[in-house]
């Protein structure tokens, strides 16, 4: 009786012990192999726009978190100097043609009397007329340079986008080539979820996604477009050309590292914002068809 | 799924918040455990109440992706 008794004792706990494995092992399938992640970006490229020429601002045609059109002028940069300039390299033109015309005059004339002039003499005025001729040609293309310098003045939009943290007001005066204005690209908007690596092997390029927008109930959808090649590997120094330098420490405790997985956006809830910046938490859904991958065991 | 709990301004991840509603209700129903019958039948009791600390933390979270709805907690 005695021993019936321990038995069932021993049964049942096994019973019990093995509802909890059960139980684990549920959990972790939820919380640590499924692919998800509370730790995704909304992302959008970043068009840094300087301006082509230097000069005063004299006047701003946009303002703060304006919405641009590709092309549309955002800044102009003094033209009245640009257009003396213009003007400058007009004049200059003009008095090379002058100058040619008469130069090719006398060389006309020369050659007409080849009886009364020295060879030299001919071959002189031939040679300054070949001269001219190519700073004629100097000051054709000085005079488009300056008309060029004249277009660019006036700034535009290379892409469709969303200007940003603007404070640029008339009278600033800007260098050529330094960044003034930020425009967000409005069709790079993506969201990137940061997922650990345990997790990449169940994501697949192609995978559909849901994404959900801290704060924001509705879902929107998307897919996974493509997985970041690499990144940067922390342990080691060193660049190109050089030796490794590895870190001599290990630790015994290590994280994931994570990988950025961009995702496409398909589907936008009417209303729904994309801000680059937001937080997003990133749900990846499984595909028929997607090949199982060997994880190492339990799991 | 839901994996961020929204409370009170803070963000947190629903697995603790999971977690913790199972520790308080599985605390609970310790009581009512001892008064099944046959409890002496157990070896260890600390085993049924880890049994059921897992179970109610699976349950919830199963609950909470499946039929709460993102509204009230986002």
């Amino acid at each position: 009786m005695i021993r019936r008794h321990e038995i069932l004792r021993t049964c049942i706990t096994a019973v019990v012990i093995g509802i909890v494995l059960a139980a684990i092992y549920a959990l972790w399938l939820r919380y640590q192999v499924e692919p998800l992640t509370r730790d995704g970006k909304v992302r959008a490229d970043l068009v840094p726009i300087a301006a082509d020429v230097s000069g005063l601002i004299t006047e701003v045609r946009i303002h703060d978190d304006e919405v641009v059109r590709k092309g549309q002028i955002l800044l102009v940069i003094d033209r009245p100097r640009y257009r003396l300039a213009l003007d400058q390299a007009e004049a200059n033109l003009a008095t090379q043609r002058v100058v040619l015309a008469q130069a090719m005059r006398e060389d006309r004339r020369n050659q007409a009397m080849p009886e009364l002039l020295a060879a030299e003499v001919i071959e002189q005025g031939h040679a300054r007329v070949e001269s001219l001729r190519t700073a004629l040609g100097q000051a054709v293309a000085a005079r488009d340079l300056a008309r060029l310098n004249l277009e660019r003045t006036y700034v535009r939009a290379p892409v469709d986008g969303t200007v940003s943290n603007m404070t640029l007001q008339p009278g600033i005066y800007l260098n050529a080539g330094k960044p003034a204005v930020a425009l967000v690209y409005d069709h790079s908007l993506r969201v990137e979820g940061y997922f650990e690596e345990t997790k990449l092997p169940a994501v697949h390029v192609g995978d559909p996604a849901s994404v959900y927008l801290m704060g924001v109930a509705d879902e929107i959808r998307g897919h996974v477009e493509s997985i970041a090649a690499g990144v940067e590997d922390r342990e080691r120094g060193g660049g190109d050309a050089q030796l490794a330098n590895v870190n001599p420490s290990f630790t015994w405790v290590r994280l994931a590292q994570r990988i950025p997985v961009r995702i496409a956006i398909d589907y936008l809830p009417p209303n729904a914002r994309l801000i680059p910046g937001q937080t997003a938490t990133v749900v990846i859904h499984d595909r028929p068809g997607n090949k199982p991958v060997h994880r190492s065991l339990p799991w | 799924m839901i994996e961020e709990l929204h409370l009170f301004g803070i963000y947190m991840p629903a697995a603790l918040v999971w977690a913790s509603i199972a520790g308080l209700l599985a605390y609970w129903l310790r009581n009512l455990l001892q008064h099944i019958p046959h409890y002496e039948l157990l070896w260890h009791p600390g085993v049924l109440e880890l049994a059921l600390f897992a179970l109610l933390w699976w349950g919830l979270t199963l609950l909470a992706d499946n039929f709460l709805p993102r509204a009230w907690v986002s």
